[in-house]
């Protein structure tokens, strides 16, 4: 057991070690951006997984992305507020509206909670369109600051002007909220969800307040997709309302699903890998979509549980063929 | 313990429970029996909070429950299973009843979401415990099976254990026998005895009257949503009412 979970975390050591170090390989900005956006996505994605932990599908976390978003921005360029603390105030702005929608929104179950989570990011984007006052209207905001630059005098200045900095930036954001989402996965709170999951009225019966902890997924849930739409608007220097629309959700969904819901490395798995297939599919250039529908679907029809299932199944087919011999 | 009084509940113009008082006293096992959509499991809903009363009062140790939420009720100590079997599909017997025992946590969020050394001295507690229940169950053979793919009867029983992990003074069994077979039935009935004997008072829903007549010392018979008997098993055996709505009509049955 102890040499299991020695190796468990040297691989992982390892696997941090060396996302830090890709910079000193992969230099291209583009090839950076990609990574980049990748991170947002991993974010995105395992938050998601945390709210269908619970039993109920989010399709309204572009909204929320959309809130963080503009949180942060309006208050860095219209308060002049440091862009760490509007940084903060966009995640708790995600967990915030949650609060405020979910003890409505829970009450409804399946795909009616799924159908109001779509007309909540639907009304965020009509509000970023009409308030042009505030928000730009449809054409967003441009010229976002990047993060204020941090100064540990004669130990670490990083200005946020190279993609590599960003990079750094969104790693570290990415492996804090992995972190706190494995944490409470494996927490009694984690294990509440999965039951909620599993059978709510089971739950409900034996003393679990399941209304109150479907609302807590759904919040903290919001909570990492604010700070995810924080996250990108520094990175991106413009956003738009329909930046993170009904599709973008769809396509966080379809990471999860490609991954495997099952396990927390699923959306990370699924997020990073459907990030790049459309980006080696590049060459092709109109036919870029087909390809990534043709990948999605594959993997929905041969691997129902994810990609993550894979390195069972493969063990799976092993073993057969020699019982077999 | 269980004071129910005038307790009424209405689905439309239909009355599903009109009127029905019942109190149970601590470490009683009582009955309550009656033809199909006679409005029994209709009174466990309400009781348990999983429905709203239309009228009346329910009173569990003194206190009135009635618009308390299920979870509330749970907490209070009065715990029901469900006719159709209940259980979480994609875990484990143990996980079962080690998630059950989790859902009754007087663990702060925080303390339980970061893992401090008061909740890691709690999950060896509850862990001892679970496994006392599954071996209490006679389920230790199946433990590390998932719940989806045991035979119907360990799913039956694997209901009630979950019920119990949740720790009730007053156990509310919907039809614990339902579809069992003969060997089950008897394993079931012994196992109920002995949850009783432990000193939880239990509610009993069954159709199988024999098992009904030999573990309850009170009966309750509720037909179209109405006491129309109560008292010991040999009472309700000679009571023609009960005869009357079990059999229909004396007009029709000779």
């Amino acid at each position: 057991m102890s040499t299991k979970k020695l190796v468990k975390f040297i691989s992982y050591g390892a696997l941090i070690i060396i996302l830090f170090l890709i910079p000193l390989v992969i230099t291209g900005p583009y090839q950076l951006h990609i990574l980049i956006m990748a991170g947002i996505a991993v974010i995105l994605t395992s938050s998601l997984r945390l709210i269908f932990n619970s039993g109920q599908l989010s399709l309204g976390q572009g909204g929320m992305m959309t809130i963080g978003a503009y949180t942060s921005t309006l208050l860095v360029m219209k308060m002049g507020w440091s862009t760490w603390v509007a940084l903060g105030a966009a995640t708790a702005t995600g967990a915030l509206l949650a609060l405020l929608v979910g003890y409505p929104f829970v009450r409804l179950k399946g795909i009616y909670f799924s159908l109001v989570t779509v007309f909540l990011a639907e009304v965020i984007r009509l509000i970023a369109e009409q308030w042009r006052s505030v928000t730009g209207g449809s054409l967003g905001i441009s010229n976002i600051p990047p993060p204020d630059p941090i100064k540990i005098s004669g130990l670490l200045e990083i200005s946020f002007t190279s993609k590599v900095d960003f990079y750094y930036l969104i790693l570290v954001f990415t492996l804090i909220s992995l972190l706190i989402l494995y944490t409470l996965e494996q927490s009694r709170v984690g294990i509440t969800w999965f039951s909620i999951r599993e059978s709510d009225s089971l739950a409900e019966s034996i003393g679990v307040d399941t209304t109150k902890f479907k609302v807590l997924a759904f919040c903290i849930g919001s909570l990492f997709a604010g700070l995810a739409g924080g996250l990108y608007s520094q990175y991106n220097s413009v956003i738009t309302p329909s930046t993170f629309g009904f599709f973008y959700a769809v396509y966080v969904l379809i990471y999860m699903i490609v991954g495997g819901g099952r396990r927390f490395s699923g959306p990370i798995v699924g997020a990073v890998i459907l990030t790049f297939v459309p980006e080696l599919a590049r060459i092709l250039k109109g036919y870029q979509p087909y390809i990534f529908a043709v990948v999605v679907i594959l993997i929905i029809i041969f691997m129902p549980e994810g990609l993550v299932s894979m390195p069972d199944r493969f063990i799976k087919l092993v073993t057969e063929r020699r019982g077999h011999a | 313990m269980l004071e129910i009084r005038g307790l009424s509940k209405y689905f439309g113009g239909l009355a599903a429970v009109n009127e029905f008082d019942l109190s149970i006293n601590k470490g009683e096992l009582v009955g309550l029996i009656g033809p199909n959509g006679a409005g029994k499991t209709t009174t466990f809903n309400l009781v348990t909070g999983f429905l709203r009363p239309t009228r009346g009062k329910i009173m569990l140790e003194g206190n009135d429950i009635v618009g308390r939420k299920p979870h509330s009720v749970a907490k209070k100590g009065m715990v029901r299973t469900f006719q159709a079997t209940s259980i979480f599909p994609n875990f484990t017997v143990l996980q079962n009843i080690v998630a059950a025992s989790h859902l009754n946590p007087k663990v702060v969020f925080w303390e339980a979401a970061l893992h401090t050394s008061n909740s890691h001295k709690q999950d060896e507690h509850i862990l001892s415990q679970s496994l006392g229940i599954i071996q209490f169950m006679g389920m230790e053979g199946v433990k590390d099976t998932p719940a989806k793919s045991l035979p119907h009867g360990h799913k039956r029983i694997l209901g009630i254990a979950i019920a119990l992990a949740a720790e009730p003074k007053l156990l509310l069994l919907d039809e614990p026998l339902s579809g069992m077979n003969a060997e089950e039935v008897s394993e079931t009935v012994g196992l109920i005895k002995r949850i009783w004997q432990r000193g939880i008072t239990i509610l009993l829903i069954e159709h199988n009257m024999r098992a009904t007549m030999s573990l309850c010392q009170r009966i309750v018979v509720l037909n179209f949503g109405k006491k129309i008997a109560e008292g010991s098993p040999e009472e309700i055996k000679g009571n023609n009412e009960v005869i009357r709505a079990y059999l229909g009509t004396s007009k029709y049955a000779t």
